[in-house]
């Protein structure tokens, strides 16, 4: 637990200083973003999602390191500037829980952009926001 | 020089002004003035500050039984010199009148139009932005003794730059859309017409259009004007054809005087390894080849942190350009640019437009300042 907050705290440190240069003003959502999600306003958990576009698709992995997992169908809706991805975690029970995130793109015009919305699963839901970096 | 009391308090407003923009640095001039809140002051010139890269005149109006002092922006100090005038054509103590638009934010700002000197009816720091008259007559094409045509000045030390783009943004070949000097869409309907852009790069760019251009990183943050729109600026481009070191240096008349190189030794569009070579760059990687008298150069490998062209187009670092350059006379550069981008675009396509031959200068001194308007 202790190795797993380390590389947590590394990886997060690497991408807060690698943040300048990875400043992109291209497709809306790419690039790294840093914010929290978790059951609830109160009980909030770091996460870092990294997000990418090839051109015809949004592709990216929910804080990489070696606990990465990769969202599904994630899309993104102009009109009204709505992120939507899936992505399919293992919890603490063994369980396959499956998330649903889908937010709002907030300061549309800069580069440190945010997300903001919810996230869901088959047995609870929360709040979600992560900050582009 | 002693400013007393008075000045002392002017230069405090001037700094504050220049010192409280970071989002209000220089700037897209519909981005900050609004069009539609014609102003009239007229009162008396207090300070002008002359520098880049928009001049500001300070002065004092009448208000009630009080005097406010409002700040009267204006174009760069190199656009009012080659219109003719000086950092002393209007001076402290002038008496002026003042036409413009308000700031949109409600503070004492104006962009001037006209400034006149109220006692003689003489307009003052006017800027006229059309090209010169065409030559009389078409002159040949300047050529290197192997008959290559020449893209820069000539030798033995006349200078000389192109300008007075006839095109001010990037919009298809075939495409007719109003907008105005800085690339702002007189209709926003029009945006689907620029160019084939994908549904995110249409609403992006429809969100930036609406915000008049006000977030564009050339002017917030004095970001390089990379790609196309080097070829837009109205400061110009001088191109220096380096023929030993098989190169062209494009020098850029605005900005912070950049300038990047065209690669004409057959070298591959990658960066030094273990320096540049995973690094995408502002005006990316271009290697060219003189294809009869048309010089073609491709670039790659830019980044996405800058806007390529006025009016706020997006990219993706996907960005591939076809740059051809030809001079059909001397007084004549073609320009034309295909845009392949599949990170933005759903198809590869084409603008062009030329550019007028200023002879005998150098490249205006334009400077971008970070964070002062």
């Amino acid at each position: 637990m202790r190795t797993s907050r380390l590389v947590f705290a590394l990886s997060a440190a690497c991408l807060i200083a690698a943040a300048p240069a990875a400043a992109q003003e291209g497709h809306p959502v790419k690039g790294s973003w840093l914010g929290t999600w978790g059951p609830s306003p109160d009980h909030l958990n770091d996460v870092i999602v990294i997000l990418d576009w090839d051109g015809e698709n949004i592709t990216g992995v929910i804080n990489p390191g070696i606990d990465n997992v990769e969202i599904r169908n994630a899309t993104l809706d102009p009109d009204g500037w709505i992120v939507r991805f899936e992505a399919e975690m293992v919890n603490a029970a063994g369980a396959t829980l499956d998330y649903v995130v889908e937010g709002t793109i907030g300061n549309l015009a800069f580069h440190d952009r945010t997300i903001t919305g919810t996230w869901s699963h088959q047995n609870g839901s929360g709040p979600f926001e992560i900050q582009r970096q | 020089m002693s400013y007393g009391v008075h000045g002392v308090s002017v230069l405090l407003l001037a700094g504050l002004l220049v010192a409280a923009a970071p989002g209000e640095a220089h700037h897209s001039i519909l981005g900050k003035f609004d069009d539609t809140q014609p102003t009239t002051l007229e009162g008396v010139v207090t300070l002008v500050d002359w520098r880049s890269p928009h001049v500001h005149i300070f002065m004092n109006v009448r208000n009630g039984p009080r005097f406010d002092n409002w700040a009267v922006e204006i174009e760069s100090p190199d656009m009012l010199r080659k219109s003719g005038w000086a950092r002393d054509s209007v001076r402290p103590g002038d008496a002026i009148v003042v036409e413009g638009i308000a700031a949109r934010n409600g503070s004492r700002q104006v962009w001037g139009d006209s400034i006149v000197m109220s006692a003689t009816g003489r307009a003052v720091l006017g800027v006229d932005e059309s090209a010169p008259p065409a030559p009389l007559a078409s002159r040949p094409t300047p050529r290197w003794p192997d008959g290559q045509p020449r893209l820069g000045p000539l030798p033995g030390g006349v200078d000389g730059y192109w300008a007075y783009p006839t095109a001010v943004a990037l919009v298809e070949d075939g495409v007719d859309v109003a907008m105005n000097a800085g690339g702002l869409l007189d209709d926003i309907d029009d945006a689907a017409r620029v160019a084939p852009l994908q549904p995110w790069a249409l609403a992006l760019y429809r969100a930036r259009q609406s915000r008049h251009l006000r977030d564009d990183p050339t002017y917030l943050n004095c970001k390089p004007t990379s790609g196309p729109r080097q070829f837009h600026q109205p400061q110009g481009v001088q191109l220096i054809e380096d023929r030993v070191r098989e190169r062209v240096f494009v020098l850029v008349g605005s900005g912070n005087r950049n300038f990047h190189i065209f690669f004409l030794d057959g070298r591959e569009p990658v960066g030094q390894v273990g320096g540049d070579d995973d690094n995408p760059l502002y005006y990316g990687r271009s290697v060219g080849q003189w294809e009869d008298d048309t010089l073609v150069v491709e670039t790659t490998s830019f980044n996405e942190d800058f806007w390529f062209t006025n009016g706020g187009l997006p990219h993706t670092d996907r960005l591939r350009l076809t740059q051809r350059f030809s001079r059909p006379d001397f007084d004549t550069l073609r320009y034309e640019v295909t845009v392949d981008d599949p990170g933005a675009y759903t198809r590869p396509w084409t603008s062009s437009w030329t550019l007028r031959w200023v002879a005998g200068e150098e490249l205006p001194k334009h400077f971008c300042q970070e964070n002062r308007p």
